[in-house]
């Protein structure tokens, strides 16, 4: 279980300081489905990035499974941003340079050495072409980015993302730079992760109705938590049609 | 794993990498050419500096030569301390002088420097033999001449003689009666005995004795307004006789001889070239009357002496020394009587290493500013490999290692076109005094017919050492202020 308790943290900008979290707690439930919503600048994306790892909270502690991950040091954060957890962005954040599989097995390249990739490249290798079965990108492997629709670059990253197996997903927008068609087929493919594979999902979203889908929604103003919605969720029922 | 992928990606796709590697290679082209050519010069140079000195020369102030007969001289040389490593040593007289000689109606008149040697044992120490025009390499040069040249001597001779005679003048064909006297014939008439001609005796050229001038000495050199081009016109050749004048060795009164060409002398070394002109040792000594007097001795070391100033110097030139007096005679290697210009090579030598040395820290700067534009265009890759778990070092390690490789791609290309353009540099020097017209290694300044270039192995790796450790370390500080940046300050970078 992924929690987060009374987390601050604070920009400054020349002489003002603008406070974006300001104590916000919280508890993700293995195998659960959570958005968070609010307004633009309610710290809905800080929130995301805090808990990834990504940013650092002024205050507060985050853990997961009762380990703390606020105060690791740089290596052991490095192996969890790599291992834990898995980004999806609004902008997707390929590389530009690189095939859609290269994109996806990056997290695999950079936790093995050389040699390390070379003993085992072609589990990896597989590992990528069942995530890429599974978001429907088969055909599009070689394909560099700029070759893609915005779509299928989701798609790419949504791999990438689940390549090592991870703990939680963090998806920060992700739906935010795509048409409503396109938006909600990668909706429908994070419900289906979530449901088939039991992947624990944070969407931060501005899409109240596509919060909606999901099993519980917390919504940020002032960097605080002020409402909550659900849980729908019922993990025992979820393991049981696993 | 993700560094070489990244590295080798972004060297086949990045417009800034072919900018970098272009950067490097002109560099290290550049320190090639120049330093292949700056070799080149100075080794031609130090040669031509070496030119006609002998490993040790021995050398007096006294005009009338050294007082003993140069074999004891030599003598005493072999039974020193120095013996063992002297080869050859060949006495000279050397005294200064000037020549004189007729050039298309000029009386042309120059300063020179009589150098009276000893051909076989000259040519033995060096710096003689090698340099003839004709007899260039020849181990037993001698003064004599030609046929041609004997030839042209004899026939220089006899229309001089003619030139002095006085000009016979025709009798008048008629008397001023104009019919002039009748001649009769007389068949009759008792013939006169035939008037027995003049037993003259026959004509016969003095016997020449031979000189071998210094090439420029015996050209002259003009510009030709049409082509532009220098040329060489010879204003003596051999056959021809010149007029030398010198000091007697005794007082100070001149004495002079006339003499013929037989050879030119070319060391390419101006200074010696315009000036030098070689006799016969006993032919100078009989000029300047000074028996067998000598005022030098060229001295040359054995084959299994070490060679090198730091060797000849204490133990053979040092040790030559001790058998003279103070004031009477001076012993010293080649590198001490060309010591000045030896000295001014490596001041320009080391002047042009710490000009090169600003010319590779601009580049290094260059390289600096294009990892800073790189490292500015790929922040959101380095956002977003942060936060897939690449480390500091590993972000850091991918500037380094593309540092690296383009380094290794640049001096490769570099290193390349620095021999060639090294290899064919007078061909190219041609094309660009064809296309442009102007000539861009004047000829006529240094004597030398070609760009002389040397490529020293060692400078060539030194150079591409120098250009790798520039491109790596200009990599250093992008590269840590890559990996220090935090992944959402990256991927908010827009």
């Amino acid at each position: 279980m992924l929690t987060a308790e009374n987390l601050t943290k604070t920009y400054r900008r020349n002489a003002d300081i603008v406070r974006v979290l300001n104590g916000v707690s919280l508890a993700v439930r293995d195998g659960e489905f959570m958005s968070i919503v609010g307004a633009s600048g309610s710290g809905k994306s800080t929130l995301l990035h805090v808990l990834g790892t990504l940013d650092a909270p002024d205050s507060g502690t985050i853990s997961l499974d009762g380990k703390r991950l606020d105060n690791l040091s740089n290596r052991e954060r490095d192996a969890v941003r790599n291992r834990t957890f898995g980004y999806v962005f609004q902008f997707y954040h390929l590389l530009p340079e690189l095939s859609a599989i290269d994109n996806a097995l990056m997290p695999a390249y950079i936790s093995n050495s050389f040699l390390g990739w070379m003993q085992t490249r072609r589990q990896w290798r597989r590992r990528a072409d069942e995530l890429f079965e599974r978001v429907g990108l088969s055909h599009r492997k070689t394909h560099k980015p700029r070759e893609m629709s915005g779509g299928e670059m989701q798609r790419c990253a949504i791999a990438r993302a689940l390549l090592q197996r991870p703990r939680v997903l963090l998806a920060d927008e992700p739906t935010g730079n795509l048409d409503a068609e396109k938006g909600n087929e990668i909706l429908e493919l994070l419900h289906d992760l979530n449901r088939r594979d039991r992947v624990t999902i944070v969407m931060v979203t501005h899409n109240l109705e596509m919060a909606g889908t999901t099993h519980r929604t917390i919504r940020l103003a002032g960097g605080r938590v002020v409402e909550e919605k659900g849980p729908t969720f019922r993990p025992r029922l979820l393991s049981a049609a696993v | 794993m993700y560094k070489f992928l990244l590295c080798l990606k972004y060297l086949r796709t990045r417009y800034l990498a072919f900018v970098c590697i272009v950067s490097i290679m002109l560099g290290v082209a550049t320190l090639i050419v120049v330093n292949s050519v700056m070799s080149g010069f100075s080794n031609k140079l130090k040669d031509r500096l070496r030119g006609v000195l002998a490993d040790v020369i021995v050398e007096t102030d006294n005009f009338s030569g050294f007082d003993l007969h140069p074999q004891l001289l030599e003598d005493r040389i072999r039974q020193s301390s120095a013996g063992k490593y002297v080869d050859t040593v060949a006495p000279t007289v050397e005294v200064v002088g000037t020549i004189q000689f007729n050039f298309r109606g000029m009386n042309v008149v120059k300063p020179i420097k009589l150098m009276g040697v000893d051909p076989a044992k000259q040519t033995k120490v060096g710096g003689f033999g090698q340099y003839l025009t004709r007899q260039k390499n020849s181990m037993h040069p001698s003064f004599e001449l030609t046929p041609d040249a004997l030839a042209l001597f004899e026939k220089n001779v006899r229309l001089e003689a003619m030139a002095r005679e006085p000009i016979p003048v025709a009798p008048p064909a008629e008397d001023f009666l104009g019919q002039g006297p009748k001649i009769v014939d007389d068949q009759s008439a008792i013939p006169l005995p035939p008037v027995p001609a003049p037993n003259l005796p026959q004509f016969e050229a003095p016997k020449p004795t031979g000189i071998i001038v210094g090439h420029s000495l015996a050209h002259f050199r003009y510009k030709n307004p049409e082509t532009g081009q220098v040329e060489e016109v010879p204003g003596l050749r051999p056959g021809d006789h010149v007029m030398i004048a010198t000091l007697a060795a005794n007082e100070m009164r001149p004495v002079w001889g006339t003499y013929v060409v037989v050879d030119y002398f070319k060391s390419e070394m101006s200074e010696y070239d315009s000036q030098f002109i070689y006799m016969d040792l006993p032919d100078l000594q009989r000029l300047r009357k000074m028996d067998e007097r000598v005022t030098h001795l060229q001295i040359k070391v054995t084959e299994d002496c070490p060679r090198g100033y730091s060797f000849v110097k204490p133990h053979v030139s040092n040790e030559i020394q001790k058998l003279f007096g103070k004031y009477e005679a001076r012993a010293a290697t080649w590198e001490d009587h060309q010591g000045p210009l030896l000295s001014a090579i490596d001041i320009e030598r080391g002047i042009l290493n710490l000009l090169l040395f600003l010319i590779v820290g601009v580049a290094g700067f260059s390289i600096l500013a294009i990892f800073t534009m790189i490292v500015a265009e790929k922040i959101r890759d380095i956002g977003i490999l942060k936060s897939l778990g690449a480390s500091n070092r590993g972000v850091m390690g991918i500037f380094v290692w593309y540092a690296f490789l383009l380094g290794v791609v640049g001096c490769g290309a570099g290193t390349a076109l620095g021999l060639g353009i090294t290899c064919n540099i007078n061909e190219i020097e041609t094309f660009v005094n064809e296309q442009t017209g102007q000539q861009l290694f004047d000829r006529s300044v240094y004597y030398f017919d070609k760009i002389p270039t040397n490529v020293e192995t060692t400078t060539v790796l030194i150079v591409n050492a120098g250009a790798m450790l520039v491109a790596i370390g200009s990599s250093f500080l992008p590269a840590w202020r890559a990996a220090r940046l935090r992944p959402i300050q990256a991927l908010r970078f827009e």
